[in-house]
């Protein structure tokens, strides 16, 4: 909101600067976004003189020497000037000696390249009136030499642009923001006083006003019409004009402006009807009916509904309540009977139907974030006087007021020691009570306490909706002492066992995992578009995770995957030619599971094919490396991925190259992974260039365990081992996985408990030549050992025979030779 | 026999010298020490010495072994050295590059979000975390949030449609839409709920607005709140503890100020103004930093805790504008673009 300090000086002495002023605002709890200053500052020792001479400066070449008169007090002076868009005979703003111009420039009588200078000749931006420098400040109108710049030059004045918190409406306004500099610097608040005292005369005009009617007073629980006959419009006056101006409101005519006025002087919204365009003479509060219409003074139509309050005559519409006034009802130049309406409506009322209908005014912005109803009267009778001031006519009968009786009582009882305790330090009882009284928050009671101080109950004023609990005095007590003072202190630790959340260790482990295998660690957008969804899950589940009112069409649903974002990265830097290979991201994805949703960590990560050249050139990715990342991925979440099943992954899986690509987990134990190659086709049509491999993993935050839990240690054995080899033909669909198994099995059933199988390994894969066609071969490594001996090939050898003999028994098994 | 063996040796030592690699050395070993070489033959003849030379004779045999086994083990020794020699490629430039990508580099978020945990660890607060999908509840209504508040508006909060069902995120109630958390208050909560004063938490997280997206905007952006719960807590604690944060972040002479302001989970409130002059690209004495305050005894109210015997207060900020203040960013969108030229700038 802008305020006005010339207008604030109406209320309270402010008699220090601006900086001050725009100080005691910000340390009241109000950002001063701006300060606008218009007009000149007051300024000492700066008069009206007139160019008699110009002369070049005997060594400079830019500057000039001139004789300025500045009337017969000041004589004839000899200043040095640089300026060079003046002549002889032009009248200008001399400042003398003793002057000090906007940013503490002291003018001193000075000596300038050999040649004394008395002042200095001045422009408009070094008056502080405008930004323009070019040049001196020509003064039109030949005024009167030697006179003080000030009397010459338009009034200044400061605007304060100024955030107004949502529990201070009381501060949208002039007298509000008075009231609270006014308590800062401890000074008298003087109210307007009105003049109009409720006294309608004995002239009643029925004619004019026949009744009002509130229909619906839970939306409007105060409602005020007074009638003032023959009034004049025309325009205000220059004073009221130049302060709507200041504080950027467009002056319309009298009556229009008074109801701004007293709106920005106390906060509290009004409305002037032309009392002949009321028709039926009938004032009904009500709320529209259903389809109702009204064309508002923004000139355009709005559709109504039973959720709307509106000011309605006999007929129709006149008003949407506390928003808007019609176009038709409004004041116009013919107008000569006035009803101003002064009333109070909820803000709740107010915010819904302003929301609705996408329309909002000073008016309902005020409404909505509370306007004091006990002020109502008293900003009617003020707009009253001004409108008899500035439009003349009388105020006739009848007046109406209907609802407003709940009178305004509320007490805080707040003890001295509460205060103390809450802030963490002293401040004394007087400073205190000076500071309710400076807030005019009355003292109404005044008890000792046996052993917290005095305890004070203080009667809220109707204004300060916002104090409620002795909580909310504290805040007022720390204001007005100044938050700037709050003593210094350390930090005072009582030991609290607690530890970082497991969710957020998981997330600090992967990344140092991935960031130490040379990944770079990304931060895309949770939100993403409809279409890459469909890429990656099905529409079911796309569905789920679309935002009810997305902002943006190309973020209106909630990332399934981690990758998406980290190939929009891979591209970005392609195409900016960086070169770009390791990626990652840990953050949350969002899944369809079963007709429900749920809110997973993830590490994800994507490593495209390196185009930088290398003097020499490394192995490329594969899926093994991917794989092996993966498994570390599992592991911080304590998930051993070589004892899960991995199954490759096959058309219904999205995004992954059939093939070339797996997963685990499935979330059936709230976890899942996925990695490999992504589709070759989506990340072409993507426009990336190369081969793309991924990895991620998911789990729900509540399954990532807090601790390792402790391990125990097995015994194992000195011995030597024994090994052998064995190759198995079998169908290259078959996974090595399942063979394995298949063969430790049979491995373990053949040796009993004679000693163990240590281990069952896979040390080649070959398919190709010397093979059937659709066959590969698989070469393991059994591992035997037994705990208190050497094994030797006495005991081995046959135990080897017997696994080869059953092996040959398994269909689809053939021993390669 | 000296005569036989002081030949041996000497041929042995001609013969090794001229030896290169292993095969031959082995059948030189062979030939001199092994069961059917020439000093095994020598050997082999002892029984043929009369009993009072056998020691002498002995002696010479040792002597010959030794020296035998002398020149073996240098050979040894040669061959090997020029075996490892030949694994070797020829010398490396080390001023050539490594091929290898790296190293990997943090995201400045990441890193700016665990110096202020590392921070916030030495004075005892741990790290909490919570649903970025939240409902009313935890988000606005147990914060204290009017049912009409504009923050709970559809112009500037993500919902998510009735319909929805999230099973890891619980609601407080079944009506409860859910919703995109804006800010990681709701995180205080849910931990307030779940645990028992004394709590001293902080609570890192991705947030969300519906907001243009411009320099200083974005759809969604990280907080870090504090939150301490204890007896007898103040604002003159609040304050030692922003002060504390900042000199450990920018050095001694930082300097931190309170501004009275309003939030509607805190009373007293205020807005945090950091002294600038450390900060690159800022030309203003003092420059706003986050929010904080002490909190609302409704809070406790709506989390179940005593408001006459607990105290507390709490703190909040944006990570981003955090990071643009310290590393001198002046645009937002750097940070979710990843160009590897910003990100490397970081490490």
């Amino acid at each position: 909101m802008k305020i006005s300090l010339n207008w604030l000086k109406d209320y309270v002495r402010l008699d220090a600067p601006v900086e001050e002023i725009c100080r005691a605002i910000t340390f009241l709890g109000f950002e001063v976004e701006q300060v606008i200053r218009t007009g000149a500052p007051q300024l000492a020792h700066v008069v009206v003189g007139e160019v008699l001479v110009r002369d070049k400066h005997p060594n400079a070449d830019k500057l000039s020497v001139c004789q300025v008169d500045i009337g017969p007090a000041g004589g004839v002076k000899t200043i040095v000037c640089g300026a060079q868009n003046y002549k002889v005979g032009d009248r200008v703003p001399v400042a003398l000696p003793g002057a000090v111009l906007p940013g503490d420039f002291v003018i001193k009588q000075s000596k300038i390249r050999g040649q004394l200078s008395d002042g200095m000749l001045c422009s408009a931006k070094e008056l502080g009136v405008a930004e323009d420098a070019a040049g001196l400040l020509i003064l039109p109108g030949r005024p009167e030499l030697g006179q003080p710049i000030n009397a010459v030059l338009p009034p200044g004045d400061v605007v304060f642009d100024i955030e107004i918190t949502p529990n201070r409406p009381d501060c949208l306004s002039h007298l509000g923001i008075a009231r609270e500099l006014a308590a800062w610097f401890r000074l008298e608040l003087v109210y307007p006083q009105e003049k109009f005292n409720g006294d309608t005369g004995t002239q009643v005009r029925k004619d004019l006003l026949g009744e009002v009617v509130v229909e619906a007073p839970e939306d409007c629980p105060l409602y005020t019409a007074h009638v003032i006959a023959g009034v004049k419009i025309g325009p205000s006056p220059a004073w009221i004009q130049e302060r709507l101006n200041a504080v950027g409101l467009r002056p319309i005519n009298n009556i229009v402006d008074v109801g701004n006025y007293v709106m920005l002087e106390y906060g509290q919204p009004m409305h002037a009807f032309d009392a002949r365009k009321i028709g039926g003479g009938r004032i009904v509060v009500r709320r529209a009916e259903d389809g109702e219409k009204i064309t508002t003074l923004d000139g355009k139509e709005r559709v109504l509904n039973s959720s709307m309050l509106v000011i309605a005559d006999a007929a129709k519409p006149l008003v949407i309540a506390g928003i808007m006034g019609g176009a038709d009802s409004g004041v116009g130049d013919d107008t000569t009977d006035l009803v101003l309406e002064v009333a109070h409506f909820k803000r709740q009322s107010v915010r819904r139907t302003s929301k609705r209908l996408g329309l909002g005014s000073d008016s309902s912005y005020r409404y909505e974030r509370g306007v004091d109803p006990h002020t109502a009267l008293e900003a009617a009778y003020r707009a009253i006087d001004l409108i008899l001031e500035t439009a003349g006519g009388q105020v006739v009968g009848p007046a109406c007021k209907v609802g407003g009786d709940v009178p305004w009582q509320r007490e805080i009882v707040v003890t001295h020691s509460f205060i103390c305790e809450k802030l963490g330090f002293e401040i004394p009882e007087a400073v205190m009570e000076a500071s309710f009284r400076a807030l005019e928050l009355t003292i109404s009671r005044e008890e000792p306490t046996e052993s917290r101080g005095t305890a004070w109950t203080v009667a809220i004023p109707s204004w300060r909706d916002d104090l409620d609990r002795p909580i909310d005095l504290v805040e007022e007590v720390l204001r007005l002492h100044g938050t700037e003072k709050i003593p210094a202190a350390t930090v005072t630790v009582s030991g609290l066992v607690g530890d970082d959340d497991p969710a957020v260790r998981f997330n600090r482990r992967v990344t140092d995992y991935l960031v130490g295998h040379d990944f770079h660690e990304c931060v895309n957008y949770t939100l993403r578009p409809a279409k890459e969804l469909a890429g990656w899950v099905s529409q079911t589940a796309a569905a789920e995770l679309a935002l009810a009112n997305p902002f943006v069409e190309d973020q209106s649903h909630l990332r399934p995957t981690l990758i998406m974002g980290l190939l929009d990265t891979l591209k970005l830097n392609q195409s900016r030619g960086v070169a770009v290979s390791r990626l990652c991201e840990t953050g949350r994805v969002f899944i369809e599971s079963n007709g429900q949703n749920l809110e997973c960590a993830a590490v994800g990560f994507v490593v495209g094919e390196d185009a930088s050249r290398q003097w020499r050139k490394r192995e490329p990715m594969d899926f093994y490396a991917v794989k092996h990342h993966v498994a570390a991925l599992a592991a911080a979440a304590g998930i051993d991925l070589t004892r899960q099943p991995i199954v490759p992954v096959t058309g219904s899986y999205f995004g992954w190259q059939e093939g070339h690509s797996a997963a685990a987990g499935e979330m059936a134990h709230g976890w899942g992974a996925r990695f490999g190659l992504l589709n070759l086709a989506m990340v072409k049509a993507l426009g990336i260039v190369g081969k793309v491999y991924a990895g991620i993993f998911l789990i729900l935050p509540e399954k990532i365990p807090a601790g390792s839990g402790r391990k125990r240690y097995t015994d194992f054995s000195l011995q030597p081992a024994a090994w052998r080899d064995l190759a198995l033909v079998v169908d290259a669909t078959v996974t090595a996985e399942e063979v394995r198994k298949n063969l430790a099995k049979i491995a373990r059933e053949a040796v009993g408990n004679a000693f163990a199988v240590e281990a069952v390994g896979i040390f080649d894969v070959y398919q190709g030549q010397g093979l059937p066609e659709g066959k590969k071969s698989l070469a393991f490594n059994l591992v035997f050992r037994a705990g208190q001996r050497t094994l030797t090939d006495e005991e081995v050898n046959p135990v080897f025979q017997e696994i080869q003999d059953r092996l040959a028994g398994v269909t689809g098994y053939t021993i390669r030779k | 026999m000296q005569d036989t063996l002081n030949a041996m040796v000497a041929k042995a030592s001609a013969e090794l010298a001229l030896i290169g690699a292993r095969p031959g050395f082995e059948a030189a070993k062979a030939r001199y020490v092994g069961p059917n070489g020439e000093l095994t033959a020598v050997m082999k003849q002892m029984g043929s010495v009369p009993k009072e030379q056998r020691p002498a004779a002995g002696r010479l045999i040792n002597e010959a072994k030794a020296a035998l086994q002398q020149l073996l083990d240098a050979a040894l020794g040669r061959i090997e050295a020029a075996e490892l020699q030949a694994q070797l490629g020829p010398a490396i430039d080390p001023t050539l590059p490594s091929p290898d990508a790296g190293p990997g580099t943090f995201h400045p978020l990441t890193l700016v979000r665990e110096e202020m945990c590392h921070i916030l660890r030495k004075v005892g607060f741990t790290v909490a975390d919570g649903p970025e999908v939240e409902t009313e509840f935890y988000c606005f209504d147990a914060l204290c949030t009017p049912a009409d508040h504009p923050a709970r508006d559809a112009q500037d909060t993500f919902y998510l449609p009735e319909s929805a069902r999230f099973a890891n995120v619980s609601k407080k109630t079944p009506g409860e839409k859910y919703l995109l958390r804006t800010h990681t208050s709701s995180v205080q909560i849910r931990t307030m709920l779940k645990g028992a004063p004394p709590i001293r938490i902080v609570s890192p997280g991705r947030v969300y607005r519906r907001d243009t997206t411009d320099a200083t905007h974005s759809a969604n952006f990280h907080q870090l709140e504090c939150l301490y719960v204890d007896k007898g807590v103040t604002v003159r604690d609040l304050k030692a503890l922003l002060d504390y944060i900042f000199e450990s972040l920018l050095g001694k002479d930082t300097k931190t100020r309170f501004r009275p302001h309003y939030f509607g989970y805190t009373e007293p409130s205020f807005e945090v103004d950091l002294s600038a002059r450390h900060l690159p690209k800022v030309n203003k004495e003092w420059i706003e930093i986050g929010g904080c305050g002490m909190v609302d005894p409704a809070v406790f109210s709506a989390v179940g805790y005593d408001p006459e015997v607990w105290s507390g207060y709490a703190f909040g900020m944006g990570l981003e504008r955090l990071a643009m203040l310290l590393y001198g960013v002046d645009d937002i969108r750097y940070f979710y673009q990843n160009d590897l030229r910003f990100l490397k700038q970081f490490a």
